[in-house]
């Protein structure tokens, strides 16, 4: 995480406000323009010069205010804005003592004009919804209040109160999302530290119960019992830590060989790469079951201990993965007189299944042992 | 003495009569000790054990053992770190991994750093025994699970279009580390092929000489992208 991206997440609202010094400046320009342009039909042009040079210091003064204030100081922004508002009514205020009665009846723009709106914004920055609404609120009020016929002023009100509102959301929404992306950075943290500290404490007892199976199996009898159960243990705890729950990559897929390497016990050998091998998850789910199923076959017919060795190779255009096993072999159509006697296991689990998946399967058996070779595509 | 020994090309009939000197590096008393003793007991000289990675290169520079037991998991240390500044110091000291945690990525680093062999932590005292007799001779001990991550290195490396040549399985090598991976042994491996297992163990001391190659290829091509090679000159 970089410096710029945790500013971010601390204050989330900064972007907002710098874009809010900009309109403030823009729309000084433009009202302070109106004004001078204009000069000549002022009641007192001293006062109009003097409403202009207020309206630039209290811009001055806000903006720096705004841009992130004093520093080190507490953010007292929204106080400011309180301030801009009343500093902002007062100089709407002025509109009677500045222009002439002919100017007010002429509908010619209230002190401030465009100006005025800042601090609507300000106080939605601040306050959010709430913040934004109330100062539309007194903004509009002192407009109407100001200005000789308030039905003409309608457009503008329904602006103040659009803007008010549509910011303070914006503000809302942003600090409940940087909020939310605090939390979850935090909860990574702690996340990783936690596996962090498991790991040791796994490793140990994973330690410990190798050295049971291994010490067992040399003292043999009971203690050879112990220590093929502790083996047993051993293996699942192996293959929790690092199989975990499948990974998924970005696409949905599951990893194959993390799938394979569940299916791992002291009797059966998984060999696989060392990067993961993404497949479709229905794929996957029924690999690893036609894997399942063809160890439990040398379950059954070799012997609950006979070793296996399961090998997935990644190809790149698609996976291959050998299940083998060193009984007895398969006897010539013994496979095809099962499935004539009704007896589908084989050919429905293993054959079957490899075949919806538009994968080949073969099986090269003889006195040597027994090897199911599966072949799929990626699509 | 022990240079005497270092420097003796052993054969395989007279491999027991020599004393191997051996290393064990461990995080937990309980193992380092067990596997002392058990070596011990065979007549294997255990010459130093180490708990952590500083301290294995620290010793092993001292005491110069023959084979290092690594162990992979060294508590803040990995024993990656440990091969790597071993072998920097001691290019001819014979490196065995002996992990419990079957974390396979850290097996395919240890042996890219230069381990020449891979044991499970639960494999008996006298597989222990026969292991550390080949890894003093310089004979890779494969397991079909190393095997199986070797294999798929090489695929994924053939798979990533690379700048230049990067070391590749000749074919048959391709062949005998499958059948490794599928759990026969050398034996049952010559047997298939028609050759003689030392032939087939040579295969696969090869193939694990050309992924360290590869590894070496990879980090040079790497520091050449970065321009460190320039800094390097200076030095």
């Amino acid at each position: 995480m970089t410096v710029s991206s945790v500013a971010v997440l601390e204050r989330p609202l900064e972007a907002l406000w710098r874009g809010l010094l900009i309109y403030r400046v823009l729309t000084l320009v433009s009202a302070v323009a109106v004004i001078l342009y204009m000069l000549e039909d002022y009641a007192t042009q001293v006062g109009a010069i003097l409403v202009v040079a207020v309206m630039c210091g209290w811009t001055a003064v806000t903006g720096y205010g705004y841009f992130g204030g004093l520093p080190g100081a507490r953010d007292l922004r929204g106080r400011l804005a309180l301030v801009d508002l009343a500093v902002t009514v007062a100089i709407m205020a002025t509109t009677p003592l500045v222009q002439t009665a002919a100017q007010v009846g002429a509908d010619a723009p209230v002190m401030g004009s465009v100006w005025t709106s800042g601090p609507v914004l300000a106080l939605a920055l601040a306050g959010g919804v709430r913040g934004g609404l109330a100062g539309a609120l007194v903004v509009s009020a002192a407009l109407l209040l100001v200005q000789a016929r308030p039905e003409r002023e309608l457009g503008d009100v329904q602006l103040l109160f659009l803007a008010g509102l549509t910011v303070g959301f914006a503000a809302t929404v942003l600090l409940r999302s940087a909020e939310r992306l605090r939390r979850a950075v935090a909860s990574q943290a702690a996340m990783a530290e936690r596996d962090r500290l498991a790991r040791a404490v796994h490793d140990g007892v994973l330690q410990v119960l190798g050295y049971l199976r291994r010490r067992g199996a040399e003292l043999g009898g009971d203690a050879g019992e112990l220590g093929r159960l502790a083996g047993d243990q051993e293996f699942a705890l192996r293959g929790l830590l690092v199989t975990g729950p499948a990974p998924v990559d970005v696409h949905g897929r599951h990893d194959l060989a993390a799938g394979l390497r569940a299916l791992g016990s002291p009797r059966v050998t998984v060999s696989a790469p060392a990067h993961a091998v993404y497949l479709p998850a229905h794929a996957v789910d029924e690999l690893v079951a036609v894997v399942a199923a063809a160890l439990a076959n040398v379950a059954v017919h070799v012997g609950v201990d006979a070793p296996a060795w399961v090998l997935l190779e990644d190809l790149g255009t698609g996976v291959e993965i050998s299940v083998r096993d060193e009984g007895p072999g398969i006897p010539a159509g013994r496979l095809a007189d099962a499935a004539a006697q009704g007896r589908l296991g084989v050919t429905r689990s293993i054959r079957g299944r490899v075949l919806d998946l538009g994968g080949e399967i073969r099986c090269e058996t003889g006195s040597g042992g027994t090897e199911w070779i599966i072949r799929t595509e990626r699509a | 003495m022990r240079d005497g020994v270092r420097g003796h090309r052993m054969d395989h009939q007279d491999g027991a009569g020599v004393t191997i000197t051996v290393m064990v590096v461990d995080d937990h008393p309980i193992w380092r000790e067990g596997v002392a003793r058990d070596l011990t007991e065979r007549g294997i000289h255990v010459v130093a054990t180490a708990p952590d990675a500083d301290a294995a290169v620290r010793i092993a520079v001292a005491t110069r053992p023959q084979v290092v037991l690594m162990d992979l998991f060294l508590g803040a240390t990995s024993g990656v770190q440990a091969i790597a500044g071993i072998l920097a110091k001691l290019p001819a000291t014979r490196i065995l991994v002996l992990s419990a945690s079957g974390e396979h990525t850290d097996v395919l680093d240890a042996v890219k750093a230069g381990a020449i062999g891979y044991l499970v932590k639960s494999a008996g005292a006298d597989e222990l025994l026969a292991a550390v007799r080949r890894t003093a001779e310089g004979i890779a001990v494969f397991t079909p699970g190393l095997a199986g991550l070797v294999l798929g290195e090489f695929r994924r490396i053939a798979g990533t279009p690379a700048a230049g040549p990067t070391p590749a399985l000749t074919e048959r090598e391709t062949e005998v580390l499958r059948l490794v991976a599928k759990g026969l042994t050398a034996r049952q491996i010559g047997e298939r092929l028609a050759v003689s297992h030392r032939t087939v163990e040579s295969h696969v001391q090869n193939t694990l000489r050309k992924l360290q190659l590869a590894n070496r290829v990879q980090l040079v091509r790497y520091a050449l992208e970065q321009g460190w090679a320039d800094e390097w000159a200076d030095d």
